[in-house]
């Protein structure tokens, strides 16, 4: 019998280019004191594991799972940490919850993204140090080779791109943790100067810092909780192979395997149908598209009608990234799929505000790792 | 409970300036070896076929990163082949902004399941395509070193 699992708190920083008044891990200490209120919980007390996500070039120092506990009010207890964006680490709680070892299991991820001075330099040390480091390229410009990629192998074309940049954001308007909302015109979008061609300017996502803290529980442990669970139906992750010579450019395969995982889990068949509202990865703004056809949210080469009718707008038959996505609230490195399960999870609440997608019960958030990985996550979410 | 107080004035706010110099050696192993030898002495590329899948690698392997089965044929593949994908980039790794973009591209191998990913030249940015036909240019041999920079680049091929 599958144990269910729930998120019972949910803390968060706002999102901000810049946050040169706190250490990173005070941005932690600050959301995890809004998750334990959130779901009335002790950490010292309660928790019976806790699982972190960073990257020792990410954070300047080497064995970062060492500076992960203090902050969170875990030290001298079971922790652990993932070198992957949150969702992994949202899966290996549902996991840990599953076994039955554990009630109840906190995931932290966080971004001090504006302490990195060199960011090209650690994603270029991500290259392959034989065949592609040497060249000397910047590593955004695989984002634009991919693009070029995807638009010709599904006919999507440049300006639906350029909508979902508009799209997301005008949506981060609305969202007040978004540093990045702006009442971007189609015909602005245009004008941006290219960066990575096809790929320009607009549609590339800009970088934040802050952090996210949530908290899982078994059914049994909800009981005893305030607040209002939000179920994780499903989840799955999936890694392609490395190799940029080899593998897939024109369609997200790790996405596809990814939430053909979760789907099973969630005993979901239609997506399109069934998903109420969608978090997904927008990185760059082709990257919503490719990852709406490899979620199954529409056929592949359909996503750039769709958002040009409007359907993944807020009012939409299909929201997606109502949050702002990364280029409305900013890219939070490994922690960005934390920040949009908070934000699905809000809407599950009913909490969302002016943004809340209504009568949303069924929320779909999925991960990329950026470039120049080609793995990522996806978790199902319901009330 | 969370602090009062927090810093108010930007120019207060104090951050120690650290850097990280590391030092590697990234070891090619035996099918990168066999690669790069091939490409500095002879100025040919080498890949490796995998029966089951029928698939040729480039940069060849001994494994298969589909069935995972042993690869031993080795096979000459030519220092031609199509664009597969590109980019005009107009930002360099330092991030400046370059005024005439760098065009770096996916060229596939003629017969390759891979290919080699590398700048191209001799064409101008608006004339490169997804499909064209594209071949290596390298170093003389006495400058070749054994590296992915014993290619200079891949230019349009000539008839
Ligand atoms: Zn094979």
């Amino acid at each position: 019998m599958m144990r269910r699992v729930a998120i019972v708190g949910i803390g968060f920083t706002p999102f901000r280019p810049l946050s040169p008044e706190v250490s990173y891990r005070e941005l932690v200490y600050e959301s995890a004191q809004r998750a334990y209120h959130d779901a009335g919980i002790n950490p010292r007390e309660d928790v019976d594991s806790f699982i972190t996500v960073a990257e020792d070039y990410e954070e300047g120092t080497a064995i970062f799972d060492e500076y992960t506990p203090d902050q969170l009010g875990a030290a001298l207890r079971p922790v652990h940490t993932i070198t992957a964006d949150g969702l992994y680490a949202i899966s290996a709680g549902y996991m840990l919850i599953q076994t039955g070892q554990c009630e109840v299991v906190v995931v932290e991820g966080h971004s001090k993204a504006s302490n990195v001075l060199t960011p090209s330099y650690i994603s270029a040390l991500a290259l392959d140090p034989i065949y592609n480091r040497p060249l000397r390229f910047h590593p955004a410009c695989l984002a634009g080779m991919e693009m070029a990629r995807f638009l010709v192998e599904t006919g999507t074309v440049r300006e639906q791109c350029l909508r979902v940049a508009v799209k997301n954001r005008r949506n981060a308007l609305l969202n007040p943790l978004a540093p990045y909302g702006a009442d971007l015109t189609l015909e602005e979008a245009l004008a941006s100067p290219p960066a990575f061609a096809p790929l320009s300017e607009v549609e590339m996502s800009r970088s934040a810092d802050g952090a996210i803290v949530v908290v899982l529980a078994s059914e049994e442990a909800t009981r005893r909780l305030k607040g209002h669970p939000v179920w994780i139906r499903g989840v799955g992750w999936c890694s392609d192979s490395p190799t940029l010579e080899t593998r897939e450019w024109g369609e997200a395969v790790y996405a596809h395997l990814s939430a053909r995982m979760a789907y099973r889990l969630a005993g979901i068949r239609n997506p399109a149908r069934e998903v109420h509202l969608a978090e997904i990865d927008d990185t760059y703004a082709y990257k919503e598209l490719m990852h709406m056809e490899a979620l199954g949210l529409c056929r592949r080469g359909e996503a750039g009608r769709l958002v040009e009718e409007g359907a993944t707008e807020r009012d939409g038959l299909l929201p997606v990234n109502v949050s702002g996505g990364s280029l409305g609230m900013g890219h939070l490195g490994e922690a960005t799929g934390l920040a949009r399960l908070a934000e699905a999870v809000m809407h599950l609440r009913g909490d969302a505000e002016r943004r809340q997608v209504k009568g949303a019960q069924t929320a779909l958030v999925q991960s990329w790792r950026g470039v120049p990985s080609s793995s990522g996550a996806v978790v199902v979410l319901g009330v | 409970m969370l602090p009062l107080e927090k810093p108010q004035q930007v120019h207060r706010a104090l951050a120690w300036q650290g850097e990280i110099p590391t030092y590697n050696i990234y070891t090619f192993g035996i099918a990168g070896e066999r690669f790069f030898r091939e490409l500095k002495e002879h100025g040919r590329f080498l890949g490796t076929r995998c029966p089951a899948c029928h698939l040729l690698y480039v940069p060849p392997r001994i494994y298969c990163e589909r069935c995972f089965a042993s690869l031993e044929e080795w096979v000459e593949v030519p220092g031609r082949g199509t664009v597969f994908t590109f980019t005009l980039a107009y930002y360099d790794l330092d991030g400046r902004r370059l005024e005439h973009p760098d065009i770096l591209a996916l060229v596939r191998l003629e017969g390759a399941h891979g290919g080699v990913l590398h700048r191209l030249g001799e064409v101008e940015p608006g004339q490169v395509a997804i499909g064209m036909p594209v071949e290596a240019v390298l170093k003389p041999p006495q400058e070749r070193r054994g590296s992915i920079l014993d290619i200079l680049y891949f230019r349009p091929t000539r008839r």
